[in-house]
């Protein structure tokens, strides 16, 4: 990895030789990765701090964005997304109350 | 480690927002310090060898670059002053930006609408304890306000016909709260504060404004009564984001809102106003400082106390949890201070959710599971979630006149300006929020004031003025504070004493307040005051100093603390946000709830429709209370009649 890092550093001539590190290097990894697949992955505690790493786990934002950037239903356009943050009195949105 | 130490004195007229900024250090360098180039900055040995002061020169300076401060800064950039703006963080770091909800202005996009009626909901919000010249002015100014904001780039969200789309929010309504519900409410997207903050700070960037990014702002030198320069310095710092840098235990303002500009003012010898009336929400997150909607009660959650009891069934029996907020907050506080509060400080309530079923709460209350694990660390299908009533804003603030111009009061002079001073933003107390903040109005506060006090400071003064030179002396008193607190070797921790002031006003000023509790809350707030003399510090060193920042702004929360607690054990009524046990109504020059035919007016001394100004003897913590009569016309009676004082009920 770190024989790559210099070729890239030193010289546009050296493009074609980068190209042929790049593939000897692929290779390596390759039989690498195929080594390090019959080990566990190492497991993080199920913390709110380990959850968040783990990127399988990672929640997609529950907010959907609108068709287009316009509220359907109310058709304004670049507004809140999510449901109506007003709908019970303060301004709320993931929950959160922030203004009232 | 003779490090050295800059102290800036920046000389000029002060426009005070939001709060203020720490100062970079230098090491022993050549001194000199040049700002594009333009190097008026002369270094001065007059206060001490050991700090040596850089003078600069500006026409104007202005400390904070919140919302308002950026208004103001560039307005003034714009006008052609050379101007300074001084900010303890950088300007899009500022509180402003987590302002999320929108702001009011009565364009009528939605229905017909009129600022006038926008003058008269304002009004009524602040239980008419709001300045109604200043009201005026705000609601009158919105429309142009928030079109100009438009024009400088603020993506507003729109209708179909592209005009800016408004919604209801905030206790608007038509035709002087007969016509029903307001559409007044324009918002960018979830952001709009952030939105704000950083249309302003582009646009100002257009003109030359110095900025003194991450500069403390320590005091204001005034000389016989007048506003001379204004001393900033200090080593360069940054809040711990771990730590609470405010005077309440529970609230939701950034760590670095520590109400220095108020400090500064009392320092100064100015009094401060209002700052008895501070929000209160319900339910924010213990520890963490963000606010759970009302919306989670409305749907069916509920609060319990440590003995899994359904407590609001006791206190509001036929509403339960949807009693309105002022009745949850003191009873939740009321659990607590009985002895039923849970967790193992026994200090905070619980908001159980889990009852509920998940994919209700995933539909109905979407994101909230992501907020109660990020904020609580609970799933909010399985735990409840702990809440306690929390902080939201201040009311109070920093006395002016509808222009933005700092004024004192004397019984004999009324209203009186202070020279080179203006005030605006939350720092600020004009008043228009008066004795209770409407949704909304305070992103329109900013931008107003901000722009009026650029207009003022324009209308009244000329770049490049000549200004009285500065006593060779002057902030020695700021420098000494500097030093003696950079060396205090006491044997209290500033995190300690900042603990026993955030109890204390959490336990005795907070939502219940009653005349015994609050009494004990003063002398307790009183001890804590004196034991600022017992503090002691850790880094001796001169970059990078947090220890010196954080005590710094300690003492500044200090000031704002000992005045708020003092100003509600005096103020013996309920009015807006403050509300009392013992003394449950509105107590006016009238009885507004039988007709006034009949009646005796009451003397401004026996009753409390009037603005408090608390002033502070910084040495013995000692807080002086008067009063001003608040103002009751309008700017022009004809194009607006000022609204008369009536019963508050929606």
């Amino acid at each position: 990895m770190s024989l790559l890092r210099v070729c890239a550093f030193t010289s546009k001539r050296l493009n074609t030789q980068l190209l042929f590190v790049d593939l000897s290097f692929a290779g390596c990894l390759r039989t690498a990765s195929g080594a390090a697949k019959d080990k566990e992955p190492l497991r993080k505690a199920k913390t709110p701090q380990g959850r968040f790493d783990m990127d399988d786990e990672k929640p997609k934002d529950p907010l959907q964005k609108f068709p287009d950037d316009v509220n359907p239903a109310t058709k304004e356009q670049g507004g809140p997304r999510g449901p109506e943050p007003t709908r019970y009195g303060d301004w709320e949105r993931k929950g959160r109350c922030v203004d009232f | 480690m003779a490090a050295v130490c800059i102290a800036s004195r920046v000389l000029t007229k002060k426009v005070l927002s939001s709060k203020a900024l720490p100062a970079v250090s230098q090491s022993s360098r050549k001194l000199h310090f040049s700002i594009y180039g333009k190097s008026n900055a002369k270094v001065s040995d007059g206060i001490s060898t050991q700090y040596p002061v850089v003078d600069h020169e500006f026409d104007a300076v202005v400390v904070g670059a919140g919302g308002a401060g950026l208004r103001a800064a560039f307005g003034l950039s714009e006008a052609g002053f050379n101007t300074a703006c001084v900010t303890k963080l950088f300007p899009t770091r500022s509180h402003t930006v987590a302002a999320q909800g929108g702001i009011n202005a009565a364009l009528g996009n939605m229905e017909n609408d009129d600022w006038r009626w926008h003058f008269y909901d304002t009004v009524k919000g602040s239980d008419w304890l709001g300045d109604q010249d200043a009201i005026h002015y705000m609601t009158e100014q919105a429309p142009h306000a928030v079109v100009e904001l438009e024009n400088f780039g603020m993506p507003f969200s729109r209708t179909d016909d592209g005009k800016i789309y408004q919604r209801a929010f905030g206790g608007q309504s038509l035709k002087y709260g007969k016509g029903g519900q307001a559409h007044r409410c324009c918002c960018v997207a979830d952001r709009t504060g952030h939105s704000l903050l950083h249309t302003l700070y582009g646009r100002s960037l257009r003109y030359d404004t110095s900025y003194f990014v991450e500069y403390f702002a320590l005091d204001l030198l005034m000389e016989d009564g007048e506003m001379g320069p204004s001393t900033a310095s200090g080593p360069r710092t940054q809040s711990s984001p771990l730590l609470w840098l405010t005077y309440s235990g529970s609230c939701t303002s950034a760590h670095t809102s520590t109400g220095d500009g108020n400090a500064m003012v009392t320092r100064a010898g100015l009094p401060c106003q209002d700052l008895e009336f501070v929000q209160f929400h319900p339910t924010g997150i213990y520890g963490a400082g963000c606010l759970i909607t009302e919306g989670c009660r409305g749907e069916g959650g509920i609060l319990i106390n440590s003995e899994g009891e359904r407590f609001m069934e006791r206190y509001a029996p036929n509403a339960k949890d949807l009693a309105s907020r002022d009745v949850v907050s003191r009873s939740i506080t009321i659990e607590i201070r009985e002895g039923r509060g849970c967790g193992p400080e026994k200090d905070h309530a619980y908001l159980q959710l889990h009852h509920l079923p998940p994919q209700q709460l995933a539909t109905r209350l979407p994101g909230i599971s992501e907020t109660a694990m990020i904020f609580a660390g609970v799933d909010v299908t399985k735990e409840p979630i702990p809440v306690l009533p929390t902080v939201h804003y201040n009311m109070g603030g920093i006395p002016t006149n509808y222009k933005g111009q700092v004024i004192t009061h004397t019984p004999e002079e009324g209203d009186k300006v202070v020279p080179g001073l203006f005030a605006c933003g939350e720092a600020a107390c004009a008043s228009v929020h008066g004795a209770n903040r409407l949704g909304a109005n305070s992103l329109l506060d900013l931008v107003v004031f901000g722009r009026a006090c650029a207009h003022t400071i324009t209308d009244i003064c000329t770049p490049g003025e000549k200004l009285s030179p500065l006593k060779p002396n002057a902030g020695e008193e700021s420098v000494a504070n500097l030093d003696r607190l950079r060396f205090a070797n006491g044997s209290l921790r500033t995190s300690e004493i900042r603990l026993n002031m955030q109890k204390t006003m959490q336990n005795h000023a907070a939502v219940f307040r009653t005349g015994k509790v609050l009494k004990e809350g003063c002398d307790k707030m009183d001890a804590v005051y004196q034991t600022l003399d017992d503090i002691k510090t850790f880094d001796r060193g001169i970059v990078w100093n947090t220890d010196l920042v954080e005590t710094l702004e300690l003492q500044n929360l200090m000031l704002n603390a000992v005045q708020t607690i003092n100003s509600a054990e005096q103020r013996q009524e309920s009015r807006g946000a403050h509300s009392r046990e013992d003394f449950k109504d509105r107590e006016d020059e009238y009885d507004y709830t039988k007709p006034l035919a009949g009646q005796q007016r009451k003397p401004i001394e026996q009753h409390w429709r009037k603005h408090t100004l608390s002033t502070v003897d910084p040495k013995t913590g000692k807080v002086t209370l008067k009063y001003r009569p608040v103002i009751d016309n309008s700017l022009d009676a004809e194009d607006c009649a000022a609204v008369p004082p009536a019963i508050r009920s929606y």
